[in-house]
């Protein structure tokens, strides 16, 4: 099948596009939701997206050599139920103007690639969208073990760096820092507080350096510590992404 | 001393009927070891093996120099009753020999959590009372925690010998002062008691649960023997007779007849019956030998048939005066049968004890063994405490067994204290290496040993910190923690010398957190080692033991600090308001303060997390007006799940909460172990959740993002509910002559201490002071004490409560100060943190 790829920038888009080509199915497009261009911000909060590292996005686009198609989100989120159906203004309802465009340019495609885990909450989201827009919905790594997957990943060359840290025992000092770096860390910091190892609360986001389907890798040359919120136990913390290059592998 | 041979020991702990298990209590300087050391001169257990070694008493160099015990120690001892005093024991017998379990412990209040943990293994309690300084703070603290154990108490007023050589007491006044005595200690036992389990407790001379004597000079007597020794004489029954050797009867000399009244017409023949038929024996033996007539007090020996060696009667004075007494009045005797007369056996007294014992129902195979102290019911075994071998680290574990019957190499199940039935936490299930028999210091092996017996246990101690439970059963509940009563509210940081030296430092503390039933050992946040203790003499015996035994290194100390509690003073102004680091989580709570008296109740275990709910939730409504509804939705305390803190549900209708509430319960311990202005544990708060507003999908709302929220918000609710620090305070017992008062009050008024009871003693020079004294302050009293009274005052301080310091930890103050020295102290930034990292805005 020919698939489009939501990609938030984040290791486990990254990663569920390797599986689609290992399940013989062909990326034609890549698809991102992006915060306003004119935003001071770059942490929307939103229900949905990772928006931390989008303006790095490009570059990814540029590694995988593939067209990609943007929207803007507003990040609100109106209908919180763990359902969804079609509510307007929604932030569900930009990835529907996304996925719309794509199939416009590319009416080849009939499948998407998702990196969700296990928020069903962003899953039944995706899918509702899909529905409504005659795709499949393809995520392989739907209800995976997260310590397996996240060893899974350093293994087979995700070159993620954390990009946003949300939760107790992380800090400033993990701010990017790769997955292989943070991986015995992060298996310690779930014995201790239940924190999911691969991020899937919310406790971190990620930006993706490299992977085996990049045909360039990314370095970062400036990047800045945003404080979004200065909590005592959980400060929350990004990577402001000023400047950054592909070179050759 | 009686030699026995293990094996011949052994058979003695199968006739549960006949064993004794009890420990010797009393204020500190009231002579409980010395007292020891003649029973066990008379009675004491050695095996033959180690006969004609010497003798097991006080076996610490420290406690040699200082003439203080520190750590308890167990002693088996050996008695034969003779038919006579056989008709005496209520109870089932079997045979007349007795097996007496001895325990000898501290009387420093420093050390009492040592006299607690030696009351669990025990059934009665010999309480010692000194006849001059009478009943005295620690009289008193040891008694409350005996009674609450469920522990029998008897009484041996002591050091008779100083009334009659120093003070020189007419025989009325000595009675007088031993009425007082007893009357005191009744009205502990009153005050203390739990009547619906062992009926009356009190105290009485004529029943025989008194002695009297002296420890030092080995002898002492009850009414029992007196009345023994008069009724063939006057051909009255013994018992009838005990009765009218105490309280107001009256012999007269003249008519030979008894009477109520001290004056009728033939006044001036009458005599109380204790003074004329016990006192006076005594003191005409005391004035012949102590004022050199000899040949009056030979008499008076061969009149009451005490025979002397040749030898012994070439003595005079004082060694006489011993000699005579000894013969005429052996302690051991007295004190032996009183102890076997009145002092419950194992086997009746788990029949009451076990619901005190047991935490689970009172119906199952565990606590039906414990009732009825089957050799053969599942092994229940408590271990009360650890006490350090010859080998380096190593530790007997030291227990009773209450249900079963123990062997070198059962397979046991070793729960902890926070081991849930059900639950794997905290359990091992492990063989005991060996059973021992502990006598002093000697240790003897033996194959098994059944329910109702103390002994020690080789092989456990890798698995227990200091006490636990060992069992059989799958299905056994923990015996019940025991509850000390004092707690380390003083600390002091500890390094090594030298630096390569710290790997054995860390070591030590666990050895030192061991050995000790009392002792915290801890990592501060700042790495640095902290030890807490009792008091001042506590943490000093506890870093002397660390540096030469324990660590085997070089240390050095800080100057020791306080610890203090957070509490608040107000309700908190506005609803806290805090998200989670997703911002997709909040939660809205307010602080409230809790009733001192509730507070107290749950520190004094009256109240606990596991009471029924309802039960509960109706006496907070009645007794401390709480809304009935709240009451019943307290989700937990904290912090470590049974402190003075609560966590109380009033949301109305919120979707999920239950799926959070264990997020939420561990946040809770967290922030009230380490409270928002200085990380000192919280007292006295209540924290309502009012709202909570969560992710519909539980991934968005796992651990990670509640605990820290919650832990948060309770910070927020509590910086702006007034927050205050709690500081401890000592209650301080002084004991000097009158001319020493001046210098005392001047100590006191130094150190913000001050005075609120100050009596003379009846019948003394002495004056009897109580005082409440910063815990703080308290570092250097007892020497500065030492020198502004020419060494005549001698103080006793022991942990009374918490009081609160005037001022906020937000306000400008000596509150300010005292917390921002703390922080400072464990390396955090001397400013409170701005509210805004704790507060979150909607």
């Amino acid at each position: 099948m020919q698939v489009v790829a939501l990609v938030s920038g984040g290791k486990d888009s990254s990663f569920n596009m390797v599986k689609c080509v290992e399940n013989g199915h062909e990326i034609v497009a890549l698809a991102h939701i992006h915060p306003p261009a004119d935003g001071e911000k770059d942490e929307l909060d939103s229900f949905m997206y990772q928006t931390v590292g989008s303006n790095g996005i490009k570059l990814i686009a540029e590694c995988l050599e593939l067209p990609l198609y943007l929207q803007e989100t507003k990040g609100n989120a109106i209908s919180q139920t763990l359902e969804y159906s079609k509510t307007e203004n929604d932030e569900t309802e930009d990835l529907f103007t996304l996925l719309s465009k794509v199939k416009e340019h590319h009416p080849e495609v009939s499948a998407v690639s998702v990196g969700a885990i296990f928020s069903r909450y962003q899953s039944n989201r995706v899918q509702n969208v899909c529905d409504r827009l005659g795709l499949q919905m393809l995520a392989y790594l739907w209800q995976r073990d997260q310590k397996e997957l996240l060893h899974e990943m350093v293994v087979e060359g995700i070159d993620a760096v954390l990009i946003k840290v949300a939760t107790m025992g992380l800090g400033k000092d993990d701010l990017g820092k790769s997955l292989a770096q943070m991986e015995q860390k992060l298996l310690d910091l779930d014995q201790k507080y239940g924190v999911h190892v691969c991020g899937e609360g919310g406790e971190f986001e990620s930006f993706t350096l490299d992977s085996p389907m990049y045909k360039k890798r990314i370095v970062l040359d400036e990047v800045e510590v945003v404080t979004h919120s200065d909590d005592a136990f959980s400060p929350v913390l990004y990577l402001h992404i000023k400047k950054a290059h592909t070179e050759p592998k | 001393m009686v030699n026995f041979t293990v094996d011949q020991i052994r058979g003695l702990m199968d006739k549960v009927a006949n064993i004794r298990n009890m420990s010797v209590i009393a204020h500190v300087d009231h002579g409980k070891s010395t007292l020891t050391d003649s029973l066990v001169a008379k009675a004491g257990i050695i095996s033959s093996a180690r006969a004609g070694e010497t003798r097991f008493t006080d076996t610490r160099q420290d406690e040699q120099d200082r003439c203080i015990t520190i750590k308890s120690t167990a002693i088996s001892m050996y008695f034969e009753l003779d038919a006579e005093q056989m008709e005496d024991i209520a109870d089932k017998t079997h045979g007349n020999g007795f097996l007496v379990n001895l325990i000898d412990s501290p009387g420093h209040v420093d050390f009492s959590s040592e006299v607690t943990a030696a009351l669990r293994v025990t059934d009665g309690a010999l309480v010692v009372v000194d006849t001059i300084s009478g009943v005295s703070v620690q009289t008193e603290t040891v008694l409350r925690q005996a009674l609450t154990e469920l522990i029998k108490p008897v009484v041996m007023i002591n050091k008779v010998d100083r009334a009659l050589l120093e003070l020189m007491l007419p025989k009325e006044d000595l009675y007088q002062t031993f009425c007082r005595v007893v009357e005191n200690v009744n009205v502990s036992i009153a005050t203390y008691q739990d009547e619906g389990a062992m009926g009356n407790l009190m105290v009485s001379p004529e029943l025989g649960t008194v002695a009297f004597g002296s420890g030092l000079h080995a002898w002492g007597f009850t009414l029992r023997q007196f009345a023994a020794r008069y009724s063939k004489k006057f051909g009255i029954d013994r018992n009838k007779l005990m009765k009218k050797l105490w309280g107001e009867n009256f012999f007269n000399a003249k008519t030979k007849k008894w009477s109520s009244k001290s004056s009728d017409e033939m006044a001036t023949y009458n005599d109380r019956g204790f003074n004329m038929f016990c006192l006076d024996p005594i003191y005409k033996i005391f004035d012949a030998t102590m004022n050199g007539r000899k040949a009056d007090a030979l008499e008076l020996v061969d009149k009451l048939s005490v025979s002397l060696t040749t030898e012994e009667r070439e003595l005079a004075d004082k060694p006489l005066l011993k000699v005579i007494m000894r013969k005429f009045l052996p302690a051991a005797e007295a004190l032996m049968e009183m102890i076997c007369i009145h002092l419950p056996s194992p086997i009746k007294a788990q029949g009451y004890r076990c619901g005190g014992l047991y935490e689970g129902p009172a119906d199952d195979e565990c606590a039906v063994g414990i009732r009825n102290c089957d050799p053969k019911g599942p092994l229940m075994l408590y271990v009360s405490k650890m006490v350090p071998t010859s080998d380096k680290g190593r530790f007997y574990a030291f227990g009773r067994v209450f249900s079963g019957t123990v062997a070198s190499g059962m397979k046991v199940r070793i729960q902890g204290p926070n081991y849930v039935p059900g639950k794997k936490d905290d359990l091992n299930v492990k063989s005991i290496q060996r059973t021992i028999l502990m006598m002093g210091r000697y240790i003897e092996p033996i194959e098994d040993c059944p329910a109702g017996n103390i002994l020690g246990l080789v092989g456990v101690d890798q698995y227990l910190l200091k006490s636990g439970t060992l069992t059989t059963s799958e299905t056994a509940h923990n015996m019940k923690v025991m509850k000390f009563s004092v707690s380390p509210v003083v600390q002091v940081a500890v390094d090594v010398k030298n630096h390569q030296d710290l790997p054995k430092l860390v070591e030590g503390l666990k050895r030192l957190s061991k050995s000790d039933p009392c002792v915290l050992c801890y990592t501060s946040d700042t790495g640095e080692h902290i030890v807490a203790g009792a008091g001042e003499l506590h943490l000093e015996i506890c870093l002397k033991d660390l540096e030469e035994d324990h660590a085997q290194v070089p240390l050095k100390t800080g100057n020791p600090v306080v610890g203090y509690r957070e509490t608040i003073q107000a309700e908190s102004s506005f609803v806290a308001l805090s998200k989670s680091p997703n911002k997709h989580n909040r939660i809205n709570m307010t602080a409230q303060p809790v009733d001192e008296e509730l507070t107290k109740l749950v520190e004094d275990g009256k109240i606990t997390p596991r009471d029924d709910f309802k039960e509960r939730g109706r006496r907070l409504a009645e007794e401390f007006g709480w809304d009935v509804n709240d009451a019943r939705k307290i989700w937990c305390f904290g912090p470590e799940t049974k402190g003075p803190n609560f966590l109380v549900d009033v949301t109305k209708g919120v979707q999920y909460l239950n799926e959070i509430k264990d997020h939420c319960v561990a946040g809770f311990q967290w922030a009230t172990q380490e409270g928002p202005c200085s990380e000192e544990p919280m007292r006295g708060c209540r924290f309502n959740i009012t709202d909570v507003t969560l992710h519909a999908d539980s991934i968005h709302r796992g651990a990670s993002q509640i605990n820290s929220t919650l832990r948060r918000v309770v910070y927020a609710s509590a910086m702006i509910a007034r927050p205050g620090l709690q500081e401890p305070i000592y209650l301080v017992e002084i004991q000097c002559p009158e001319n020493a008062m001046g210098g005392i009050y001047g100590v006191l008024n130094r150190r913000r201490g001050h005075v609120f009871a100050e009596e003379q003693r009846p019948g003394t020079p002495l004056y009897n002071i109580k005082a409440y004294l910063p815990v703080s302050e308290s570092f250097g009293f007892t020497a500065d004490l030492r020198s502004a009274t020419g060494g005549q005052a001698f103080p006793q301080s022991i942990f009374d409560h918490w009081q609160l310091m005037s001022g906020a930890c937000n306000e400008p103050g000596k509150v300010f100060d005292t917390v921002t020295a703390l922080r400072v102290r464990k390396g955090l930034t001397a400013e409170l943190p701005p509210l805004d990292r704790f507060l979150d805005k909607l």
